[in-house]
């Protein structure tokens, strides 16, 4: 009989997972629960939709047809709320129960709501779902400033989309400078200048203790004791692995599902994969969570093979970002910021706006990045990218030349179409 | 299907594709915004033509947020312009390095092989490059280099 394959969630990590299943098994009914109706968008073009350069249309990356034309039912507006490993059964919200033979587990992130006293009752914006962004959207209606509480990833993509707004911008961040999941000190505060000098008011070292609504604002009140005041306030202070419907002990967790380099829980007809999913690391001996899309996909696609009966290993997730904010393109690859016995090559110290630094570790591979510059250097990120991936030794470097890795050889050997 | 094919022992870093390629597309003799890349190292005079194989599975395809990247049906892999948000993602994907990206425009750019007629091809004079049928014409050059590397070559 042909396998059922259940699917929860409907983003990066289960789409990838259709593929990997559909390469190896074109016959399996795939079921798709999601508690958000219609089909995918994409997480990482909502900030494009905040600034009003793209409309909720061109969000999608599936149209409804997409689903049935590769066998996938689509449920939509079900929330999954437990899982019976013992009946092989996902339940749902509405009582439903679905039966499985191979299920994914791709529900993703949630933020997290920091402890600001009064947060509750004042209007506040998240930027994680649709939702949110056309929530937030709306607020830049009216609003001419705004707080974004958290300058990490997400908080830099809200003060971006708002900046392009024209709102007068209040950063608040805990660490000593902007983005410190993706930059080290050096290119940190070429950033934070960058950002500066735009305008935007930055408080680093600092946290928001309090909001409180005054007339039609909102009173802002750091831990030091300063106040102002704003139209709109935006919370970005993280998020964290989506166990919601887990919360029976059904599947074993950690900070995320415990999966082996398979994508498979304690339970080897479960798999999980993307922000929910916590898996090996590619440097490291532990296991990691990026909550990323690069490593949703990855996971996605080695998962749904998997499932499809394939042995295919999972290598391990490889931290990355890159983002252009306030005019300034930044890339992140692996461990940018060097540990005991790693050794760094300054490719570029940051003179004319251009900060290249390459990792490598005691026995000379490379481990990481850091990039910030203009938009066309990341292609070299690139190139260190596959580098890491193939453990390549750090082979020295001229100036303004691309590093030097067998990558000629390597475009010789490419598998092509 | 049909591509670029690079005989690297015969490039002489002339660059006179960079050049064909960034006017032909971008109306401009402007190196930075070429397709093609010359890796040049001049102390070991080597010197490697970078363009997109247009990958069999194509890492900036599968990672791409909003599916701007997609296989047409001759094999070509091309760019949405109007899907792209300008991420970067694709960037950071190619293993070559042969990812490129238009400031002006704030969209990824790769080798469309220019309809058929690729420009690179028609200025290299040392013939270092060949639009030929990438089968028969690499697959001997990739393998030698795939087992210098110890990489597979499927
Ligand atoms: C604004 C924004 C910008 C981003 N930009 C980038 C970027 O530039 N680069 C990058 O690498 N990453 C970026 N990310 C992160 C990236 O989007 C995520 O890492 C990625 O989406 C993870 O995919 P996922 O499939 O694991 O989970 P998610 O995308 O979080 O999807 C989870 C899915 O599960 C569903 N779901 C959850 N719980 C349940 C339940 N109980 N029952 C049924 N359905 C459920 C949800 O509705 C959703 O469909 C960004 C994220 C945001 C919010
Ligand atoms: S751009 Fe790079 S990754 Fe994409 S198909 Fe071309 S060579 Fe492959
Ligand atoms: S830059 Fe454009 S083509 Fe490249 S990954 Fe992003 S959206 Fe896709």
């Amino acid at each position: 009989m042909a396998t059922q394959y259940v699917l929860i969630g409907n983003s990066a990590a289960s789409l990838a997972a259709i593929d990997g299943i559909r390469k190896h098994d074109k016959q399996g009914a795939i079921t798709l629960i999601n508690r958000e109706q219609g089909s995918a968008y994409s997480r990482v073009a909502l900030p494009y939709y905040v600034a009003g350069e793209m409309t909720l249309d061109e969000l999608l990356i599936r149209q409804q047809p997409d689903y049935g034309k590769i066998g996938v039912t689509l449920v939509e507006n079900e929330n999954a709320v437990a899982i019976h490993p013992a009946t092989k059964q996902v339940e749902l919200e509405s009582g439903k129960k679905v039966s499985y033979d191979k299920l994914l587990i791709g529900t993703g992130s949630e933020t997290i709501v920091p402890p600001i006293q009064g947060l509750d009752q004042v209007p506040h914006h998240y930027l994680w779902t649709l939702a949110d962004a056309i929530g937030m959207k709306q607020a830049t209606n009216t609003a001419k400033t705004a707080v974004v509480i958290g300058g990490g990833f997400i908080g830099m993509l809200a003060a971006e989309a708002l900046r392009k707004l024209k709102i007068k911008l209040t950063i608040v961040e805990m660490a000593p400078i902007l983005l410190p999941q993706l930059l080290d000190e050096g290119a940190g505060q070429l950033f934070l200048q960058a950002v500066r000098d735009e305008g935007v008011t930055v408080r680093t070292g600092a946290l928001v203790a309090a909001l409180a609504k005054k007339n039609d604002a909102i009173e802002v009140t750091l831990k030091n004791g300063d106040t102002f005041s704003v139209d709109m306030a935006v919370v970005a202070t993280g998020v964290r692995p989506n166990v919601r419907c887990l919360q029976n002990g059904a599947v074993s967790m950690n900070k995320g599902i415990l999966v082996n380099e398979f994508l498979q829980t304690n339970h080897p007809d479960i798999y999980a994969a993307g922000d929910v999913a916590e898996t090996k690391d590619f440097l490291s001996d532990g296991r990691s969570i990026y909550a990323i899309w690069p490593t949703a996909i990855d996971q996605g696609r080695a998962a749904g093979a998997n499932m499809a009966g394939k042995q295919q290993p999972y290598p391990g997730s490889l931290g990355m970002n890159v983002v252009e904010l306030f005019n300034v393109t930044l890339a992140q690859l692996g461990r940018f910021r060097e540990g005991a016995g790693d050794d760094v090559k300054m490719l570029s110290s940051g003179k004319d706006g251009l900060y290249r630094k390459v990792v490598v570790d005691q026995h000379g591979t490379l481990v990481g990045a850091v990039y910030l510059g203009d938009e066309n250097g990341v292609a070299e990120m690139g190139v260190i990218h596959s580098a890491i991936r193939r453990r390549e030794k750090w082979q020295g470097f001229q100036d303004g030349r691309p590093p030097k890795f067998s990558y000629g050889a390597v475009m010789q050997a490419a598998p092509r179409y | 299907m049909k591509q670029i094919v690079v005989h690297q022992e015969k490039c002489t870093a002339c660059r006179e594709c960079e050049l064909a390629c960034s006017f032909s597309h971008e109306g401009s003799f402007l190196p930075a915004l070429s397709r093609i890349r010359i890796a040049d190292f001049y102390e070991a005079q080597f010197y490697q033509p970078m363009v997109c194989v247009h990958c069999a599975d194509a890492p900036c395809a599968a990672v791409c947020p909003t599916v701007a990247i997609q296989r047409q049906a001759d094999g070509q892999i091309s760019i949405i312009e109007d899907r792209c948000i300008g991420c970067k993602m694709c960037l950071l994907a190619c293993p070559f390095g042969v990812m490129s990206f238009s400031p002006e425009k704030g969209v990824a750019q790769n080798c469309d092989l220019c309809n058929g007629d690729p420009q690179c091809v028609q200025f290299c004079t040392p013939g270092a490059l060949e639009f030929a049928d990438i089968i028969e014409a690499s697959a001997l050059a990739k393998q030698k280099a795939a087992a210098a590397l110890g990489l597979p070559h499927a």
